[in-house]
């Protein structure tokens, strides 16, 4: 038989892998280079325009006091009576690792004609400015005493879950008819404030606030020369009502917690029991003492004073 | 192939000698006519036609049935020419040849110029293959298209293809193009930025408005329109009619606030705020926002009040009643609000506003989103404030940023100041007369503080207020036109000025034709600006 074409051999020769010899290899390579490199310059420009802001986190230093006390000291009050507060301050922030501040009310300058009570706003400001990574500044009325300092304040409301538990939502900032009420979706993270309500409003002699941005911008609002001008009945008590309930940008930092969480009254002006400092409570407030020129400050707080250096020494002892 | 005399490879001038001769003394067979057929005499009968036709299907028979002029001797002569045996050498050997061969493939016309004939020929012999020349005779598209395909391989044409297509597209959608590639955000990033323009400013209730007004509104509108559609950017125009809302409020005429977070709710994605009053027009529209002022803030604009500082605000601020027997910790400020520049970083600049000749001015300005905005914007407006000062703020909420600036230590780092000129210039005439700039211009609007060129007498550097069209400032704010100044007849004039200098080389062209100079077009402009001034 005659074929076009030769036949198959019978014996076809041992089966060779069909590897590319390298100037093969190198060819292809050749021809791949420019799309690869064109998917590489993509893929870079990709990354290059969609990269993350660097962020700018400053860590704190070591030895950074997680909590700075401030109280004011009122240069009227007596030398004894001030280093009773002064001691009762340090006393508790030395368990516990805080620092503490003592400015004096006539440290600042207020414009004439100001009451003196203005400058715990600039103090917490200047608390800020000393302490730049100190988280949180716990400012306390000098007619306060801690009476009970064994729990450290992160354990009783700086913790977010703790504090989440604590907020007061949903109430009016001002009882008891504000329109305006406190948030009721708020992230313990997300609070920057906090303190507590009496029956006539907020509470101002008891107030933690969390260093940062928002701080600076709350202070300085709260401390303009327009509000300071404006003759509040109550001075600052009343110009920090009003920016909390003017402006939304403050109110969303605020947390209310139980009063006597931080600021128990020793004596309730309005009558009421709910905020009425019990023993074992954190802090006894003797709110409006100093005010009220009927009442001594030094004379009322005489038997709480004596009961928490009783109880001091007798914690010593043990 | 024609093979020409042109100078070639040294090594083989010898071959070619030969092949030469040798072509010549074999190519001696008949040379083929134009029209076919041949040119020996004694080959052509004149029964040619006849025996053609009679010789039943003729190969040489079109499908149109047209018969041509092609004799049986002359077919047989070409066919024993191409199908014979070789009377000649192929033209494919030597050197020469072989690298002409190639070059002229790359021609498509030219390329089997000497065997068209006989490929023409053999089609007609019925013998007819799929050859690479086609049948016809001297140019056509389709014919040349094949043939280039044919000279690419597969795959070289398929990249072809998609090329020319890419490029089509291109073409095509260059304009959508442009405008996608300029809004998308990590892109040209023109979405990032919204223009919002109030318009209707005082209209509503209050007042009528006439043609000159409506005429305003009507320029400013598409003017802004265009720039935004140009950059790619947002444009939120916002009626700023006197709402009963505010009529009877005390919040009246400070609406600038609330619009401008309604437009941030508006845009989420946006981050930086273009307030524009309506009495605006943007001179140069090939500037964009980003080339002009966001790529490089730092050295566009500046922070240290000190530097221009037209209300002697107190800087560094000491928060305090300004008494220079303060108390000891008078200084109780961070050091970022004590600094002069804050910290420097153009990242934390959240305001953006020019100063005119009484401070802060409003009609043109910047605000970028963020928690420090809100914060600004949420105690611009506070009652206390505006019970107190309601009566002493004319302008307003413009008044009202100053004294926030001014008392508020928080703000200042986040403030930064452009050159009025960079985006809020002004006529003649408002903020006092134009002052000229000196010879040979200014050289670039320097935001170091250094005695600018020309002096304070000139309207370089940070004091400069007024609009310099040598300089091609960008924006003309005619601010405080509706004080006794003619509103219409300003921005009209304006508008033409940024026509004429916004000119493309066609309409130069034209104006250079009708015979206008530049002399003319000066004094033309020059009469234009009197009568401006006069109305």
């Amino acid at each position: 038989m005659q074929f076009p074409y030769p036949r198959k051999t019978s014996q076809p020769p041992a089966y060779q892998p069909s590897r590319a010899s390298t100037f093969q290899r190198r060819r292809t390579l050749r021809n791949l280079a420019p799309y690869i490199a064109g998917i590489l310059t993509l893929i870079l420009l990709f990354v290059y325009f969609l990269r993350p802001s660097t962020p700018t986190t400053t860590r704190a230093p070591p030895g950074t006091p997680p909590v700075v006390l401030v109280t004011t000291l009122d240069a009227k009050q007596s030398e004894h009576y001030k280093a009773n507060i002064i001691e009762n301050r340090k006393d508790y922030a030395s368990r516990h690792g805080y620092s503490t501040f003592f400015p004096n009310t006539t440290d600042y300058d207020l414009m004439s004609g100001v009451p003196s009570s203005w400058s715990t706003v600039p103090a917490m400001r200047h608390a800020l400015t000393l302490y730049p990574h100190t988280p949180w500044i716990f400012y306390l009325t000098s007619t306060a005493l801690i009476m009970n300092p064994s729990q450290p304040l992160d354990l009783k409301v700086l913790d977010p879950r703790k504090l989440e538990s604590l907020m007061i939502v949903d109430r009016p900032v001002v009882p008891p008819d504000s329109v305006i009420k406190t948030f009721s979706h708020l992230k313990g993270e997300r609070i920057d404030f906090i303190l507590t309500q009496d029956k006539e409003g907020l509470a101002g002699g008891s107030l933690l606030l969390r260093n940062g941005e928002w701080a600076k911008f709350f202070l300085d609002a709260w401390y303009d020369p327009l509000y300071r001008s404006y003759n509040f009945q109550k001075a600052e008590g009343h110009a920090l009502e009003h920016i909390v309930q003017w402006h939304g940008t403050v109110l969303s930092k605020l947390a209310l917690v139980p009063q006597r969480v931080l600021n128990g009254y020793t004596k309730e002006v309005a009558g009421s029991e709910e905020g009425r400092y019990q023993e074992g409570d954190f802090v006894a407030n003797f709110h409006g003492c100093a005010r009220d020129p009927k009442r001594n400050c030094e004379m009322e707080m005489k038997p709480l004073m004596v009961r928490w250096q009783e109880l001091r020494d007798g914690e010593g002892r043990r | 192939m024609n093979i020409g005399s042109s100078p070639f490879d040294e090594t083989e001038e010898e071959d070619y000698y030969e092949q030469q001769q040798q072509h010549m003394s074999l190519d001696r067979s008949p040379s083929p006519r134009l029209s076919g057929g041949w040119s020996s005499p004694g080959l052509t009968t004149p029964h040619d036609g006849a025996a053609n036709l009679s010789r039943g299907p003729s190969p040489s028979k079109r499908p149109n049935g047209t018969p041509r002029d092609v004799t049986w001797a002359s077919a047989k002569a070409a066919s024993a020419r191409v199908n014979g045996y070789p009377s000649y050498t192929s033209q494919n050997q030597g050197f020469f040849s072989r690298h002409m061969r190639k070059v002229s493939e790359a021609l498509p016309y030219f390329a089997h110029g000497g065997q068209e004939d006989r490929l023409r020929e053999k089609e007609k012999l019925g013998r007819g293959r799929a050859g690479p020349g086609g049948s016809g005779r001297g140019l056509r598209v389709g014919d040349m298209a094949r043939r280039v395909a044919l000279l690419l391989n597969r795959r070289r044409r398929y990249a072809a293809l998609l090329m020319l297509a890419i490029v089509g597209i291109l073409l095509w959608f260059s304009t959508p193009i442009k405008y996608l590639y300029r809004r998308t955000s990590f892109l040209g990033g023109g979405s990032k930025f919204v223009i919002i323009l109030g318009a209707n400013q005082g209209g509503g209730v209050m007042e009528w408005k006439g043609a000159r007004e409506w005429a305003i509104e009507r320029d400013s509108v598409k003017n802004k329109k265009r720039y935004a559609n140009e950059w790619g950017y947002e444009l939120e125009i916002v009626d700023m009619a006197t709402k009963k809302r505010y009529a009877h409020e005390w919040r009246e005429s400070w609406e600038k606030v609330d619009v401008i977070r309604n437009s941030m709710r508006k845009y989420p994605n946006a981050e930086w705020f273009w307030w524009l009053d309506l009495n605006t027009f943007i001179m140069e529209p090939s500037y964009s926002l980003q080339s002009h002022i966001f790529s490089n803030l730092q050295a566009t604009t500046y922070r240290d009040i000190n530097l221009y500082n037209p209300l002697h605000i107190q800087h560094p601020p000491n928060g305090t009643s300004g008494d220079p027997n303060a108390p000891k910790f008078a200084n109780y400020l961070d050091p970022i609000a004590l600094s002069a520049t804050g910290d420097s970083d153009p990242n934390s600049i959240n305001l953006l506003v020019p100063q005119d000749c009484g401070g802060f001015n409003l009609g043109s300005f910047f605000v970028k989103r963020g928690e420090w905005t809100d914060r600004l914007l949420d105690v611009w407006w506070d009652p206390v404030f505006y019970e107190q000062k309601h009566m002493e703020w004319e302008h307003k909420e413009q008044d009202a940023l100053e004294y926030i600036y001014t008392n508020q230590p928080w703000v200042r780092p986040h403030v930064a100041f452009v050159p009025q000129r960079k985006i809020n210039a002004f006529p003649h005439g408002a903020c006092g007369d134009d002052r000229g700039v000196p010879e040979g211009g200014c050289g670039g609007l320097d935001i170091s503080g250094k005695e600018p060129k020309g002096g304070k007498e000139k309207e370089c550097g940070v004091q400069g207020i007024h609009y310099q069209e040598k300089e091609r400032d960008f924006l003309v704010n005619m601010a405080g036109c509706e004080w006794g100044r003619d509103c219409w007849g300003e921005m009209y004039n304006f508008r033409e000025l940024s026509m004429k200098l916004n000119r493309n080389l066609w309409e130069k062209f034209k104006d250079w034709w009708d015979g206008e100079d530049e002399e003319d077009v000066k004094k033309k402009k020059e009469g234009e600006k009197k009568e401006g001034k006069k109305e």
